[in-house]
């Protein structure tokens, strides 16, 4: 076989699969938010934009915009700011750095499923560590699954806890490459620890920090596990956001136009984002 | 370098810290699922004991666990075996063949990487249920794939970019095929690579829940994911069983780490890794 038909027979087998695997769900996902089918195997019926009218008429729809991103805005910040914390305490030589660096990386491996079920083990009214420590500093308890704010709290806490090592971890890899002599010159010159981190650490990982930020908060704007299984949206849709109004939409209320209408919204809205994105912080051309 | 003690003892101090705040509820996970009931349900100690596995033997001797682990078993392997033939193919030929789109290959599957997963999950459940095979195996397998082949390509594009190509080029100086080459040269020299994308791959769909919960309906087809989290909504939370459940899915992915740590932290760096 010649040398092309080897590298077109790839490439047209490896595309057709992607594209049969995620363009047409996706393609088909737009098309079903112009019907409406009230069951997955009914008959649709063209309804045009009325799925979109209906729902930016209504005011869950609103909230859930609202809630998410606030969820996203509050995780991604924590994330970020906790990250470069620990890398920085990560990136100094100590007595036993490989273990504290492996510990660090841990709660990212942890299925979602698992971190909340220990979550809500852990708040558990009667006998939970953490009811038990806030009894212990004297506080009044918490009720975190009732109360919207300590709702939003919960979500935020578990999230920032499961995905920071993500940050830590790219942080401190990208801190390997930047010159050692650049922070040498800085001390010759007298800078302190905290100037060196502003002048020369965060400079040079502005590309790294950019790729990691919009990363994070794609992935936080579409996250669905966290939210669905400790508060299921609620209370009285405190938490809900656009993912998990698309999912009860769709498979609660059998609206399926409908969640695919708002699972598009969705698509647009963190197209744009990511677009405006680019625009302040161009990708370095490779 | 030279630190003054207070400075010392601070930076112990931090990486304290972060050990106990990573580690903590792991490993009060592992207790809770080893404490026996008297003492698990009438006092918080964090000191382990007293010590039981009857929970790990009610979780396999008395629910679907063993049944719903073996599943997770059949769509990770499924997941990872076939994203890994189908990225690597699409990534190399991007690489080595001068194609006209071939950006807007590679940006599509960075893009296709950001998609909302109600906007696979509703189509995809949709058109298996129409065709018959809703609530399958195979349903979940291709709606992981959606997450997983992005990511190879993704991720084996940036590795094979910075492969040199002398080499292939000597074995077919040498009278090696093309794809002599590619299976003889390149795919033994990018193990490193296939190695990360199968990890992670592997990652994405063991601890998948939201795929899981939207194609999986009976409980004989149910993933450990879904199935531990549907014992918290059943009518008496058996808090030990599930602390148990949750310590046997999480302990293959910490013993992979354990040993395969390099590849994880070159996959995280890379920011190939969704979650």
């Amino acid at each position: 076989m010649s040398s092309k038909a080897t590298f077109m027979s790839f490439l047209v087998i490896g595309l057709l699969i992607t594209l049969t695997l995620i363009a047409a769900p996706v393609t088909y996902a737009i098309t079903l938010s112009f019907y409406s089918l009230d069951s997955f195997v009914g008959d649709p019926e063209w309804v045009g934009l009325g799925n979109y009218a209906k729902v930016l008429a209504s005011s869950e729809f609103w909230n859930a915009l609202k809630n998410g991103l606030i969820y996203a805005f509050a995780t991604i910040f924590l994330q970020v700011v906790l990250g470069i914390g620990m890398a920085l305490v990560l990136n100094q030589v100590f007595f036993g750095r490989n273990v504290v660096r492996g510990l660090s990386i841990l709660p990212y491996l942890l299925p979602t499923v698992v971190m909340v079920l220990v979550f809500k083990w852990m708040v558990d009214g009667s006998i939970g560590v953490i009811t038990a420590g806030v009894e212990w500093l004297g506080l009044p308890p918490i009720y975190w699954f009732e109360s919207p704010l300590a709702a939003m709290l919960s979500v935020i806490m578990v999230s920032v806890w499961l995905w920071t090592p993500f940050v830590t971890t790219a942080f401190l890899a990208a801190m390997q490459t930047v010159p050692g002599s650049l922070y040498e010159a800085a001390k010759v010159d007298g800078t302190n620890a905290v100037q060196r981190f502003f002048h020369i650490t965060l400079p040079m990982l502005k590309p790294v920090l950019t790729v990691i930020i919009l990363l994070r908060a794609v992935w936080m704007f579409n996250k669905f596990d966290v939210i669905w299984l400790l508060t299921g949206g609620g209370p009285v849709g405190s938490t809900e956001h656009l993912a998990i109004l698309a999912y009860t939409t769709a498979f609660s209320q059998f609206d399926i136009g409908a969640g695919a209408a708002i699972a598009t919204i969705s698509f647009l809205i963190l197209s744009l984002a990511v677009f405006i994105y680019f625009f302040f912080f161009p990708l370095d051309a490779e | 370098m030279v630190r003054s003690v207070p400075s010392r003892i601070a930076l112990y101090v931090a990486a304290l810290i972060i050990s106990i705040y990573s580690a903590f509820p792991i490993y009060w996970m592992v207790v809770s699922s080893t404490r026996a009931p008297q003492s698990l349900l009438r006092e918080t100690s964090l000191v382990p004991g007293p010590f039981t596995l009857e929970y790990y033997s009610n979780l396999l001797e008395l629910t679907d666990y063993p049944s719903q682990l073996l599943n997770s078993v059949i769509v990770a392997f499924s997941v990872v075996a076939i994203t890994m033939v189908f990225s690597v193919m699409i990534a190399y030929a991007v690489t080595r063949q001068r194609i006209r789109g071939k950006k807007l290959i590679v940006g599509a599957m960075l893009y296709a990487y950001m998609f909302p997963p109600l906007l696979l999950a509703i189509p995809i459940y949709t058109i298996f249920t129409k065709i018959g095979l809703g609530d399958t195996l195979l349903s979940l397998i291709v709606a992981h794939l959606t997450l997983t082949l992005p990511l190879g390509v993704w991720f084996l594009w940036g590795f094979f970019k910075n492969m040199p190509f002398e080499l292939e080029e000597a074995a077919m100086v040498d009278g090696c095929t093309r794809l002599g080459a590619f299976l003889r040269i390149v795919l033994p020299l990018s193990l490193p690579g296939l190695i990360t994308v199968a990890i992670f791959s592997f990652l994405l769909s063991w601890t998948d829940y939201t795929f899981a919960l939207i194609m999986i309906g009976s409980d004989a087809n149910k993933t450990v994911p879904v199935g531990l989290a549907s014992m918290i909504g059943s009518f008496d939370l058996r808090w030990g069983e599930i602390m148990a459940g949750s310590t046997l899915i999480a302990l293959p992915l910490f013993g992979a780490f354990a040993l395969l740590s390099q590849y994880f932290i070159q996959g995280m760096s890379a920011g190939a890794v969704k979650g």
